[in-house]
Parts: structure tokens; C-alpha cells; sequence
């Protein structure tokens, strides 16, 4: 058992980080998104300036080439996202945020709580999980063959964003084994769960 | 035995669907397993195809890559840091001054401000516990009863549901297939309807029970003329340059309603900067929660897709379709079935869960009554509203709790919050039944955006080659 519960420590602090890129994520996706908009408004006035100022050559410049990759950019936003879901779902669910219907629930003990996550994680996390990356495995991998690219102009190569798919459902498959690992022995008592169950905010 | 299975396959889905929702396993998981399940069943008596269910590599490109969705963690984000940055304080401190030697006037203020916070940003956390904190102290101190109290910041806090630019209305527009900006435009009316009765409340209050909420003394009011007036500046400036940000760009057509929501939320940290509250943590901690609540949502969004995906393919749409547009008078038969309904699932379930398993349901079965859409969408918009709002789940009433002073019992939030829920009720039956009050805002000139929910897969045929590669531009 204490070579399982190691088990999931390692899980645990592997999809931590996950999580800590995911949430950075927020913010680099946030600006990247605001920044598209503001230079796609601002883009025709620096132009005409560009064409009376010679200092701003180097500017005008760099809008072109920021036309050139607009699709990129855009395509990014959310490539983030996609990021932001599968990385983060993972610790989401290791922290114990993924929101339930919580009628009956929210009323039984503890202990029975424990079976139901137990028993949910075998019959519907799991089965899930391995269903989807049943399915999206061979699509990432017909992507990476073919090297396909953005149907945009500019745009971005299409299979990190199909990676991250099968990826992302392989981490939360193992932090639900290590929710399960943890369950059980929160049942034999040799350990105490981290993160017991409220109302998420929202 | 089988032969019933077989015939009765939809409706035995969605029997499944509420025992497997009700076990308690997170939401996600439990849909995606209703799904499989079903799927398995589904293909054994050949109901649907073997290779059925590669469809849901389609149904996932089309989550991920669905830009209105990116509009969640942004308007998450933005509310998450507008909740600490002090702008709340500032405009409920003024406004309450200004309106403070009438009757009532802490209230007004409350609403008031819930409708500028509403503006601004589109989650009702932020509202409810920014006010909460502010006013909840000032109001008991100054003998309003503490029920009127707790109701007042709780309903104020929820307008955020209705008016633009709200998360809600974007997550609805997507699910409904129309556009955000016209949605927006609808709610527009509604939300001017819904601040005018709860003035109205207020004012019918403050003549039936006076003592419930008393004019500020005049030791309270510290400030008049030019202070007074600098003061309610300070918080009313960044509240309007905020609202253009996110607002005006969108109805200008110069943003799309999620990089208005990523402007928005850059706006409110410069806010923070301008305020001095922008520290790290306070910016992580609002990053965090923002990466797990969208995580969280678009989970539900992938376990709603599985479900409705073999929902429909056993013939759940059909099944829905008959039953709804059959029931007996006609369109408005169907409102008033369908937002009982709505009102009562909304006890159980959040407003996500709602809006990405119930909506898809209704809506094509709206649609043939000849509903037109965005007044369906608003008026569900309102209906959810007091989801927030009803004891004992409401989450606006949890905000609260997590806030007041110890010495407010659980029971004055509930009860407080009953008067209001009513209020919200009268707003839906006066959408029902003036449905101008929706459309009016919405400009007719402009052409019915075409591109219907992008993500329906046509189940009549084996794997239609969908093209995904990018959805239409949406405004």
C-alpha cells in the first residue's frame, strides 16, 4: 500500500504542474486575446502614420509581419484554451472541483461518499477516459503523418493542438487511478482525504 | 422485454440520466457514462452503428476550438479580479451617500450598483460577495432588518445574470445557435424591467414597512457637494470606461464578445493597478480559480456532448420533439411548460449543467413552434436567474453566507430572498407575454446569422464528413 500511496504522490505533483501551466495559461491567453483585438483595430492607423514618419518604419514593419501571422495568433488563443481544459481538468479533479448534483450526496457520511467516488471512478471516469483516447489517439496520429497545417492562411500546425487530446484524457485516466489509490485507502483508514467535498464557486 | 427496451430506448436514456446524476459522481463523468452506456445498448440492437460513437472525436475538436467558449475563463477572470480590486467599494460608498437621506436609499444603491457591476462583468460571485462585505455591515448598522438586507445584495448581485455582457448569455447564444451580439441586444429591455421592479419593491417597502429601511442619519452622511461629487467620480469613471471596453465594443462591432471579455478582464487589472490592490497573489489566486472553474465547465461540456450525441442517436430528439411541441396550447403552452420546468431542474442543477444538457433539448422543439429564439433565450436566461436565488442551492445565497457577520441566521438569508425570487418570477411571466420587451432592442435590419449550432452531426446518414476546420465568423 505505501508503494501505491507513493504512486500517487508522484500523479499528484505531476498533474500539480500541469495545473500551474494551465493556469498561467489564463493570463497568457487573456492578453494574447486583448492584444489581437487592439492591433487588429489599431492596425490601419498605424499604417497611414508609418507611411508620413520614417522613425515608425520599424513599427509598420512589425505590423506586417503580425498581418502576415494574424491566423497564428488568433489560432493560439485557443490552442491556449484547449491547454487550459485538458491540463488543468486533471488537478481540477484532484482537488475535488468538478461540480456534482450534490442532493444526495451532500447527505450521506463521509464514508459513503468515499464508496460513491470509489465506484464512480471504476465505472465512469475510467471507461471514459479510455474511450477517448481510443478515439482521439489515431486522429492525432493521422495529423502528425500527414503534417497537417491550419485550412488559414498563416495559421498554426494542427497536431499539438490533437496531441494535447488523448494527452489530456491520459492524465485525468491517472489521476483517477490516483483517486482511486487514495480512496481505498482512506476506506482501510491509512490515509486522510486532502480535500473533502463543498460547493464550488462559481 | 427487449423489444421495449428497444422501442423505449430514448425515454429509458434520460431515466438513466437523472439516477446517474443523482448518485452524485462529478457531473461530467456521470453524463459521458449515461452515454456509453446506453451507446453500448444502442449498438446492440443496432439502434446505432458500431463506429457510432466516432463522432465524438468531431464533437471534442468542436468544443476546443469553438471561440465563443474562450469567453468563459475570460469573464471568469475578469470577475474574479473585480471582486478584490476596490471598485465596488468605491461606487457603493458614493452612490449609497448620494441616495442615503431617502428612504431606502442603501437599497437603490445596492441595486444600483449591482446593475453597474452587472455591465461590467458577467459572473454573479464577483457581484455578490463584493457587496456583500461593503454593504451588508453599513446596512445593519443603520437599522435596516436584516432580511431586506441579505435579499437585496443577493438579487442585486444576480441582475449580472441578465444584464450584458453576461457569461451566461454568451453560453446560451452558443448552445441556441444565435448570435451573442443579438442576445445581448434582447436582454436589454429585460434587464431595464428587472432594475425598475426591484426599485419598485423597494419603494412599495419602504411605504408598508418603514422601519425595515430607514434613511441614513445625518452623523452618517460624512459628505456633500464637491467631495461627495469627486468621490462618486472616481468610482463611476473606471465603471463606464470599463462598461465601453467590454460593451461598446462589442455592440460597435469592433470586438467579438470574447475579446471584448479579454480586454474586460485586462481593463480590470489595470483598475486593480490604478487602485493598488494588483498584487501577485491576488492575480494567481484569480488565474487559478479561473483555469479550474473553466476546466470544470468544459468538462461538463464534453460529458453533455457524449450524452446528447447518443441521446439523439436512439431517437431521444424525435421523442423530445413530439412530446414538447404536442403539449396542449401551443406556444404558450410550451413557455409555461417549459420554464416550470427550467425553474424547478434548476433546484438540481447549476446553471451549466442546464444550459448544455436541458437547452440543447428544448431548443429545436422551440424552433419548430416558431419561437423566435433569442426571446427563448432570454427569457431562459431570466428563468435561471433564480436559480441562483432559491433556498436552500441557490449559490448567490452560499456567496452570502460565506459573508455575513455570524450573528445573520441562515434562515433571514432564506426568507429574505423569497420576496425577490417572486419578483424575478413576475419579470419571466411579463417576458411571456410582451415579448416586444425582448425583440424591440434587437436590430432587424441586420441578416438572421445563418450558421445554426455548428455542431449537430447529421445522425440520418454514417459519419458525414464535417468540416470543422474553422467555424463561421460570428459578431
Amino acid at each position: 500500500m505505501d508503494a501505491l500511496l507513493r504512486f500517487t504522490r508522484a500523479i499528484d505533483s505531476m498533474n500539480e504542474r500541469f495545473g500551474v501551466i494551465a493556469t498561467w495559461l489564463v493570463l497568457l491567453a487573456c492578453l494574447l486575446s486583448a492584444g489581437n483585438a487592439a492591433v487588429r483595430y489599431g492596425i490601419n492607423e498605424f499604417l497611414v502614420l508609418g507611411q508620413d514618419f520614417a522613425f515608425l518604419h520599424a513599427l509598420t514593419t512589425g505590423i506586417g509581419w503580425y498581418g502576415n501571422h494574424a491566423n497564428a495568433f488568433l489560432e493560439a488563443q485557443w490552442y491556449m484554451f484547449t491547454g487550459m481544459v485538458l491540463l488543468g481538468g486533471p488537478y481540477t479533479l484532484k482537488v475535488n472541483e468538478h461540480v456534482r448534483v450534490d442532493l444526495f450526496y451532500g447527505m450521506v457520511s463521509e464514508r459513503t461518499r468515499t464508496w460513491i467516488d470509489l465506484i464512480g471512478t471504476i465505472l465512469f471516469l475510467l471507461p471514459i477516459c479510455v474511450i477517448l483516447i481510443y478515439f482521439t489517439w489515431p486522429w492525432f496520429l493521422e495529423s502528425w503523418r500527414i503534417g497537417e497545417q491550419s485550412s488559414n492562411a498563416g495559421g498554426l500546425t494542427r497536431w499539438p493542438v490533437k496531441l494535447l487530446l488523448p494527452v489530456g484524457f491520459a492524465l485525468m485516466a491517472l489521476q483517477g487511478v490516483s483517486e482511486l489509490i487514495k480512496r481505498c485507502a482512506a476506506l482501510t483508514g491509512r490515509y486522510r482525504l486532502e480535500y473533502a467535498y463543498e460547493k464550488p464557486l462559481q | 422485454m427487449i423489444h421495449f427496451v428497444r422501442d423505449n430506448m430514448a425515454p429509458l436514456m434520460f431515466a438513466g440520466l437523472v439516477v446517474f446524476m443523482l448518485i452524485g459522481y462529478p457531473a461530467a463523468f456521470s453524463l459521458a457514462a449515461v452515454g456509453l452506456f446506453f451507446a453500448f445498448f444502442g449498438i446492440q440492437y443496432g439502434l446505432i452503428g458500431s463506429d457510432f460513437l466516432g463522432n465524438l472525436t468531431y464533437q471534442l475538436y468542436g468544443i476546443i476550438s469553438n471561440d465563443l467558449l474562450l469567453a468563459i475563463p475570460f469573464f471568469t477572470f475578469m470577475g474574479a479580479i473585480l471582486e478584490r480590486c476596490g471598485l465596488a467599494e468605491d461606487l457603493l460608498d458614493s452612490i449609497g451617500q448620494l441616495f442615503g437621506p431617502v428612504r431606502g436609499g442603501l437599497s437603490y444603491a445596492v441595486i444600483f450598483v449591482g446593475a453597474i457591476l452587472g455591465a461590467i462583468t458577467g459572473t454573479v460571485a464577483a457581484s455578490v460577495i463584493a457587496m456583500g462585505v461593503i454593504s451588508v455591515p453599513v446596512m445593519m448598522k443603520y437599522g435596516y432588518s436584516t432580511r431586506h438586507t441579505m435579499g437585496v445584495i443577493a438579487a442585486s448581485g444576480t441582475i449580472t445574470q441578465l444584464i450584458p455582457p453576461s457569461l451566461v448569455l454568451v453560453v446560451l447564444a452558443d448552445q441556441l445557435g444565435r448570435s451573442v451580439g443579438d442576445m445581448y441586444a434582447g436582454a436589454i429591455g429585460p434587464s431595464i424591467i428587472q432594475v425598475a421592479l426591484f426599485c419598485a419593491w423597494v419603494a412599495i417597502v419602504s411605504v408598508v414597512w418603514p422601519k425595515d429601511v430607514p434613511a441614513l442619519p445625518l452623523e452618517a452622511r460624512t459628505l456633500s457637494g464637491w467631495p461627495l461629487l469627486r468621490k462618486s467620480m472616481r468610482g463611476i469613471i473606471p465603471s463606464l470606461g470599463l462598461i465601453f471596453l467590454v460593451l461598446g465594443t462589442i455592440f460597435l462591432g469592433l470586438a467579438t464578445p470574447t475579446e471584448a471579455g479579454a480586454m474586460g478582464a485586462v481593463g480590470s487589472l489595470a483598475l486593480a493597478a490604478f487602485n493598488r490592490t494588483l498584487t501577485r497573489p491576488l492575480v494567481y489566486q484569480g488565474m487559478a480559480t479561473t483555469m479550474r472553474i473553466t476546466a470544470m465547465v468544459v468538462y461538463i461540456l464534453i460529458g453533455a456532448r457524449t450524452f446528447s450525441l447518443v441521446f439523439q442517436g436512439v431517437g431521444g430528439k424525435v421523442w423530445i420533439e413530439t412530446m414538447l411541441t404536442s403539449l396542449p396550447g401551443g406556444t404558450v403552452g410550451f413557455l409555461v411548460f417549459v420554464n416550470i420546468f427550467v425553474f424547478v431542474i434548476a433546484f438540481f442543477l447549476d446553471f451549466f449543467e442546464i444550459a448544455f444538457i436541458i437547452i440543447p433539448l428544448l431548443a429545436p422543439a422551440a424552433d419548430k413552434l416558431g419561437i423566435d429564439l433569442i426571446w427563448f433565450g432570454v427569457l431562459i436566461c431570466a428563468n435561471i436567474q433564480t436559480s441562483f436565488m432559491h433556498p436552500p442551492f441557490g449559490f448567490a445565497l452560499f456567496y452570502l453566507r460565506s459573508i455575513a457577520p455570524p450573528s445573520v441566521k441562515t434562515s433571514d438569508i432564506y426568507w429574505g430572498a423569497i420576496p425577490w425570487v417572486f419578483l424575478q418570477v413576475i419579470l419571466v411571466v411579463i417576458l411571456i407575454f410582451w415579448p416586444q420587451s425582448v425583440t424591440y432592442w434587437i436590430d432587424h435590419t441586420k441578416s438572421v446569422n445563418p450558421d445554426l449550432k455548428i455542431d449537430i452531426p447529421q445522425l440520418d446518414s454514417p459519419l458525414p464528413p464535417l468540416d470543422f476546420s474553422d467555424p463561421p465568423a460570428r459578431k
